[in-house]
């Protein structure tokens, strides 16, 4: 009974049996931080005690922390998605960038909109990612491409092209920043931790971890897209029909891209700024990786890499690590984190 | 030099995913240079046993001596060193290598450090295939094989490997008689070479045909070993199921005949780049309240015939319809919506999705019936799968996931699952594959019981017993097209001799004159 129970409460979080692995594969993570400190640092006590410490300090940059959590659940779902049916989204960079200038455009442009503005806006951000996800699943579709490569590539392109045009028709005349205009200020989500820049948008990813996972493994078109990604050939023999399960998806992957940039514009930088997203795209998928694809195991996943990266940048601000270092130490947590082997061992370690 | 080549003591394997103890305390011992069958139900332990051997699964507790030494086998490669080799109940083959390919693949001879030496491969996986008799292509892809010839793959595989034990779990599930005799014929000459060899099998007749000895296996126990002089198969029976048991299936003939359900005209399936067409001129009709067999013996169009009816083969003559409508060009999709239900032959590829749990396979045809304003309806899909997997006693539970289960209880979950959500026609292409004794009578049993309340059964089987015994009408497939049809009077009096000569295409002229 009473395992039983525990089966189903872990089912309906999600967590995989390898919980303990992941806990076990987080401390080695973390002695590592330790042993680079040591190595890496004059002042290793400092120097650890802001990397721990520090994001957890203050209202300021505990609220921080948070807020750079929020494009990266929405964009790790959007991963996760697509890996559930079975599809690489690697284009995440464009579509979050995409997305966002759409969104910030939009806004500019319905500014007497009211709410209506928002949606709208908000809507056409997500439907612009998803659309340039959608393109490279049709493409496999059709002829067989690979979307992990079509999907990188058009996004680069996209980039590109949008980069282009913040700097040239759409740049805000009014500063030196090569931004657009900025949403109008009703538009904006409000802050709900001052004086740092976290907003309500935290709510909404909350909300759409919790519709994804529903939509995986509570509804039938869920159960379909898992079955496609899990053997395409048992779920066409069960009459599935296999295309638009590599379309569908897709769109839905890029979509939670799209959102994930529309939120970072409202709730934070309010204009597109050129290049504002580099970094975020593959930052997403790290983040998708700790949680293994899991939506509800994202939201962890999530913080603890915000985490990191606050603690990284703050022990760069405050003792003597340099970027370089900072990035090496993050770079050696993200990989023990996410390497395969360290996961085998984790769960090893569980059942022996 | 003792002549044990191997003992296996008080070995325990419980699986920690599911609580289940699979070995309970097992003692197995090989004798050199003898067969040793396998037998038990579905679920009984005897693949986890040969996993243990194997190096593939690890036991908590037990000890393992191969040839009078001690040894501890942590994988397949640690097997292979010591002279154990394994052929799996489903095969391990890389369909698009060549048959040279895949024999060395993970022991390739080389030129130097970084390349192969594919001369000396195919030299060398050539002597094995003939020293022993095999009738392979070493650069034939694996692909285009037929069941029978993946078979001599793996075993000519393990040879190569210069093993001196080698265990096949389930070899002859998907072979046909001749298939298995010849199969026999090479186990035999092996043992007489002076190798061991433990042979996992549910067919009674299989066991007193080959074996020295016999091993067998209840609920994760071992009953005891026996000489098989000693036992006949009724005692068998006994041994493996702990009670007595009867075998037969009383069968009522059928009277009526009634609509077509489906009909095939002049079906032609042609592959690029071969000339011999897969399946040529292939006319017939299903009907209501009959179970139609089909025979052949592999590579002779009945694989292709399973996935014209399962509609992931398109046909590039002839047409097919169902009750009057064509569906030549129907896809899965289309025929699933029409009403198909199938059981297909590859039960891992097709028949299922491995990670996925037991509920969730189960309901892959019938969500619709799951889900409501595309919700899933969560309870319903569990009692669904409780029912059915008590009624099909399978051995597992709604939310393990499939792929944790014995093979023969995969097996009995996707017959479950098709035969529950049978509405008009249903095609069953190796049905009783790994099935066990009392399984594959009750499954028979249904396929009856479909018939007779007014289903069109497809039946398509290697097995002849099986195709004689439940058949109403058998179409015998050679070359791709049906040389012989048999019904009545004349499916009465067919012998096995006279089955396995139509199937070889022998009889042709005779039987489009009958
Ligand atoms: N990988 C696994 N994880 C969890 N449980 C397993 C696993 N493999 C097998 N089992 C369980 O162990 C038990 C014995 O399985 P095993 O495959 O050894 O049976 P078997 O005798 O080979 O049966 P069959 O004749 O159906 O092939 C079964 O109850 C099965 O569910
Ligand atoms: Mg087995």
């Amino acid at each position: 009974m009473n395992d039983r129970m525990d089966r189903r409460w872990k089912r309906f979080l999600g967590v995989p049996r390898s919980a303990l692995g992941s806990l076990v594969i987080l401390f080695i993570a973390l002695a590592a931080v330790f042993l680079l400190s040591f190595l890496l640092s004059k002042t290793p006590a400092r120097t650890l005690r802001y990397f721990f410490i520090g994001p957890l300090q203050n209202t300021y940059y505990l609220g921080n922390m948070l807020n750079t959590s929020i494009p990266l659940i929405f964009s790790a779902l959007g991963v996760s998605l697509a890996m559930r049916a079975g599809s690489f989204n690697l284009g995440g960079e464009g579509q979050l960038y995409g997305g966002a200038f759409i969104a910030t455009v939009s806004a500019v442009a319905m500014a007497g909109w009211g709410i209506a503005g928002v949606i709208c806006a908000i809507v056409l951000g997500a439907v612009t990612g998803g659309v340039m996800a959608a393109f490279s699943g049709y493409l496999r579709m059709k002829w067989q491409t690979n979307e992990l490569i079509t999907t990188f590539l058009l996004s680069n392109a996209v980039s590109l092209v949008v980069g282009y045009l913040i700097a040239g028709p759409f740049m805000d005349p009014a500063t030196n920043l090569i931004a657009t205009r900025k949403i109008p200020e009703s538009f904006r989500f409000s802050r709900i931790l001052e004086p740092s820049n976290l907003s309500s948008a935290l709510v909404m990813a909350l909300v759409m971890t919790v519709v994804v996972h529903l939509y995986l493994y509570r509804t039938k078109s869920g159960y379909e897209l898992r079955m496609y990604g899990l053997n395409p050939r048992f779920a066409r023999y069960g009459g599935i029909n296999s295309g638009s399960y590599l379309v569908l998806p897709m769109f839905l992957s890029g979509a939670l891209y799209g959102l994930g940039g529309a939120m970072a514009i409202f709730g934070t930088y309010y204009a597109c700024m050129k290049d504002f997203s580099v970094g975020m795209g593959w930052n997403a998928l790290a983040v998708a990786l700790i949680a293994r694809f899991r939506p509800v195991a994202i939201i962890p996943a999530a913080l603890f890499f915000a985490y990191i990266e606050s603690g990284a940048r703050n022990a760069m601000l405050h003792s003597d690590v340099t970027f370089e270092i900072a990035s090496i130490v993050q770079s050696v947590v993200f990989f023990l984190v996410t390497s395969s082997v360290l996961q085998r061992i984790g769960t090893k370690r569980e059942r022996g | 030099m003792s002549d044990t080549a191997v003992t296996m003591h008080d070995i325990v394997k419980t699986y920690r995913e599911t609580g289940r103890c699979a070995n309970d305390h097992v003692d197995l011992t090989v004798g050199r240079g003898e067969i040793l069958c396998l037998a038990g139900e579905n679920g009984a332990g005897k693949t986890t046993l040969m996993k243990v051997l194997y190096g593939m699964e690890k036991p908590e507790s037990g000890t393992i001596t191969v040839m009078g030494k001690r040894v501890k086998i942590d994988s397949p490669l640690d097997a292979n060193r010591l002279g154990i080799g394994m052929v799996h109940q489903h095969f391990m083959l890389v369909d698009e290598y060549t048959v040279a390919q895949n024999v060395i693949l993970g022991r390739e001879p080389m030129h130097n450090r970084f390349t192969i030496d594919a001369d000396a491969a195919k030299r060398l996986v050539d002597e094995v295939i003939h020293a022993h008799g095999f009738s392979i292509d070493p650069s034939a892809r694996v692909g285009s094989l037929t069941v029978g010839q993946k078979q001599q793959v793996e075993i000519v595989k393990m040879l190569y490997r210069d093993v001196d034990i080698l265990i096949l779990d389930e070899p002859t599930a998907v072979l046909t008689e001749q298939e298995t005799a010849s199969l026999f014929g090479t186990l035999r000459t092996l043992r007489d070479t002076g190798k061991s060899l433990i042979l996992i099998t549910h067919k009674l007749h299989e066991i007193k045909a080959i074996s020295d000895r016999v091993a067998i296996m209840r609920q994760g126990r071992m009953v005891g070993h026996y000489e098989t002089a000693s036992v006949d198969e009724r005692e068998l029976a006994g041994l493996m199921m702990g009670k007595s048991f009867s075998p037969a299936i009383g069968k009522t003939p059928y009277g009526r005949k009634q609509e077509t359900v489906l009909r095939f005209a002049q079906v032609s399936v042609v592959r690029r780049n071969q000339g011999r067409p897969m399946l040529k001129d292939v006319s017939f009709v299903a009907r209501t309240g009959e179970i139609l067999g089909f025979a052949g013996v592999g590579g002779n169009g009945l694989g292709e015939l399973e996935s014209v009816l399962a509609g992931t083969l398109p046909i590039s003559g002839g047409t097919i319809t169902h009750r009057g409508q064509d569906i030549s060009k129907s896809d899965a999709h289309r025929l699933r919506e029409r009403g198909l239900a199938y059981v297909p032959s590859d039960r891992l590829k097709v028949g299922s999705a491995l990670e996925a749990s037991v509920s969730e396979n189960l309901i892959i045809a019938a969500r619709k019936r799951f889900s409501r304003h595309g919700m899933m309806r969560g309870k319903h899909i569990m009692q669904h799968a409780r029912t059915l997997i008590d009624t099909y006693s399978v051995q597992g539970t709604a939310d393990m996931p499939i792929g944790t289960l014995s093979g023969g209880n995969i097996q009995k979950v996707i017959l479950a699952r098709e035969i529950a959500q049978y509405r008009d026609y249903i095609v069953f292409s190796e049905p009783t594959w790994g099935l066990d004794i009392a399984s594959s009578k009750f499954v028979h049993t249904q396929m009856i019981a479909l018939r007779d309340a007014g289903a069109s059964v497809l039946l398509l089987s290697s097995n002849l017993d099986e195709i004689l015994s439940l058949s109403d009408r058998v179409l015998i497939f050679s070359r791709g097209s049906i040389v012989a049809e048999l019904e009545g009077e004349r499916l009465h009096t067919v012998t096995k001799e006279e089955m396995g000569a139509y199937m070889l295409g022998m009889h042709v002229r005779e039987a489009a004159h009958e």
